[in-house]
């Protein structure tokens, strides 16, 4: 696969072609600290240099809120007819950083266990990711290089990485290598070099570090079940939901139906995004609910991001180290915290 | 046989109604379904029973009362439209004023002395207390907002229709602020009650560039201890929390309770 070395400003205009031809979602500034992946329009601005994280992630687009599954109607003799609804339409998400490319990737394992998500993977099949590296933390809240996010490639169609003011432009599939072109982009055969080059600029230590590696956090956690770290926190807990709408492995979802008012034989059924720290998620027919403690759900959540799925799927860690939940949860709750607290009591330092 | 539906309104600015009305062709639609029998907004008639009575505004008077518990008993369902009939709404805070001293801050000293005077002049103005329908009658469903959501309206209607069992929100503001992908209130160095009430509103407040003052009513699991602790922390005193919270919830608990 090819690999370029671009000045700023063609990489800039080459997005904004792209754009012109099939919707492009790039981060874009909301008010005066968030971020909204949203399709790139002439004369929006595209900087890659002052991004935070968006206050939902770029895989977001792949399971949008609300998305219709299906459609019914009931025809001759009361038999209904299915249809399902797939969106099969291109788009690029460009300016996706490292921990959301891996949370893409993450995603991408989940839709594909066991049985194949199609509303998913249709979306994620007819999408290209431009991803961009990041050289130094976007703020305090980062710690995605502690959870090995953040030198993480795989998912993306193109990749950039900023050289001395300049751009890296590789290829890394075909889909990616489709998108170049017409460009005029020089091909540069030192890739390695420059890539050294970035690592040597790259800010050292990135963002903030566990004591332990992800796999140790995973051999701790089960010892921890009744560990005061989580009623410590349930107890600040205002239980919103925020935390998990913004994170770019939550998944779950809830499901509704609906019918045409007009002839209601007829309607579609949709989902919509859930959240474990949400206080009825755990609730089942009859009442009965699994974890009605905010304690009981924030423990649900760090152990699926740090021990639940990691051994399910073999990955590292399911948290990607955006900072996402901690930055904008409003008591101040932060997954890293939690996640520290438990490390220094399952292991003391010396 | 189409479901009788009647509308009714107590103290409330029939906002609520409005909005309803203001769907027309879902109202089109809707007129295929049920017969609607009584409703002041858009029609005349009456009936002596219905299915399902919406009710709008907040309860004052006795006689009111008695008007509510009459149109109880003439209907299967009883649903609240709105935060007035839902929560008490604003004028709910005069909850905590003497009748004689709310008079006196809306209409002066004088006017005042002569309703006190001259029985003829206004014979109810000294209300006895601003209530919530929930407090007089049982509710069936409650319809939150101020005013509804014309959306979450029809879909009771269409549930309601065909016998399945509505869904209601019950998850924070704050729910919906994400999925509209808003910048949180907090980051703008404002204060906010998405947390702690219920959604179901798509965060229309928040954006449009105001904050959520909590019209839908407060969520059971409100975590208000953390809440409370969370504005004091961002810089508001004992009272003007209290005065947030009442704004909208005051025959609530939460506008009720005294605690420091
Ligand atoms: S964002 Fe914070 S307050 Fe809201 S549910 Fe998550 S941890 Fe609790
Ligand atoms: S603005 Fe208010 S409702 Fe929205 S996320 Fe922030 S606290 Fe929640």
């Amino acid at each position: 696969m090819g690999a370029f070395l671009v000045r700023k400003a063609a990489v800039t205009e080459w997005i904004r072609s792209l754009a012109r031809e099939q919707p492009l979602f790039f981060p874009q500034p909301v008010g005066r600290s968030g971020f909204r992946f949203q399709p790139l329009r002439e004369g929006s601005e595209v900087r890659f240099d002052h991004y935070r994280p968006s206050v939902v992630p770029p895989g977001r687009q792949l399971t949008p809120a609300g998305e219709v599954l299906f459609r019914y109607r009931t025809g001759e003799g009361g038999v209904p007819g299915f249809e399902s609804v797939l969106d099969a339409s291109p788009r690029i998400l460009a300016g996706v950083r490292p921990c959301d490319l891996r949370g893409i990737y993450l995603m991408d394992r989940v839709n594909r266990e066991g049985r194949d998500d199609p509303h998913y993977l249709t979306r994620r099949a007819n999408t290209a990711i431009i991803a961009c590296d990041c050289l130094a933390p976007c703020d305090d809240f980062c710690f995605c290089e502690t959870v090995g996010s953040l030198r993480w490639r795989e998912g993306a169609d193109l990749f950039l990485t900023s050289v001395d003011g300049d751009f890296l432009v590789e290829a890394l599939t075909p889909l990616g290598e489709s998108l170049l072109p017409g460009t005029g982009f020089a091909r540069c055969e030192d890739v390695a070099g420059l890539r050294a080059r970035a690592e040597e600029v790259r800010v050292r230590p990135f963002g903030r570090h566990f004591a332990l590696s992800p796999e140790r956090i995973a051999a701790i956690l089960p010892g921890l079940w009744r560990s005061p770290v989580w009623e410590n926190c349930g107890q600040r807990c205002l239980s919103c939901g925020s935390c998990n709408l913004v994170c770019p492995t939550c998944y779950c979802f809830d499901i509704q139906d609906d019918f045409d008012i007009s002839d209601p034989s007829s309607g579609d059924r949709r989902r919509n995004w859930d959240g474990c720290l949400l206080p009825n998620f755990a609730e089942v027919a009859g009442g009965h609910n699994f974890r009605p403690q905010p304690s009981a759900r924030q423990r649900h959540r760090v152990k699926r991001k740090f021990e639940y799925l990691v051994g399910r799927l073999a990955e590292g860690s399911f948290c990607v180290g955006c900072g996402r939940c901690g930055r904008q949860c409003t008591v101040g709750i932060d997954i890293f915290d939690i996640v520290s607290e438990l490390v220094a009591v399952a292991e003391p330092p010396p | 046989m189409k479901p009788k539906v009647a509308f009714f309104d107590f103290a409330g600015c029939e906002g609520c109604q409005l909005t309803i009305l203001d769907c027309e062709d879902l109202f089109l639609d809707l007129l295929e379904r049920v017969d609607i029998v009584e409703f002041r907004e858009a029609l005349s008639e009456t009936a002596p029973r219905f299915d399902v009575a919406f009710i709008e505004g907040s309860i004052h008077r006795e006689e009111d009362a008695e008007r509510l518990r009459e149109i109880r008993s003439r209907s299967t369902l009883l649903v609240t439209l709105g935060a007035c009939a839902g929560l008490g709404n604003v004028q709910a805070r005069s909850n905590f004023l003497s009748p004689a001293t709310n008079f006196r801050r809306v209409y002066g000293e004088e006017e005042l002395n002569r309703v006190q005077a001259d029985p003829e002049f206004w014979p109810l103005w000294a209300h006895t207390r601003v209530r919530s329908v929930k407090e007089v009658v049982p509710v069936d469903y409650e319809l939150r907002g101020c005013p509804v959501v014309a959306e979450e309206f029809l879909h009771l209607v269409k549930s309601l229709v065909v016998g399945t069992v509505p869904h209601v929100p019950t998850v924070a503001v704050c729910v919906e602020c994400k999925m509209q992908e808003n910048e949180c209130v907090f980051d703008r160095g404002e204060t906010c009650l998405g947390q702690i009430t219920y959604g179901g509103c798509k965060a229309v407040c928040i954006g449009h560039g105001y904050r959520c003052d909590g019209c839908r009513g407060l969520l059971p699991q409100a975590n208000l201890e953390a809440h409370r602790q969370l504005l004091r922390d961002k810089g508001l005193d004992e009272s003007r929390i209290l005065e947030r919270y009442r704004l909208f919830g005051s025959a609530e608990a939460w506008g009720r309770e005294r605690r420091p």
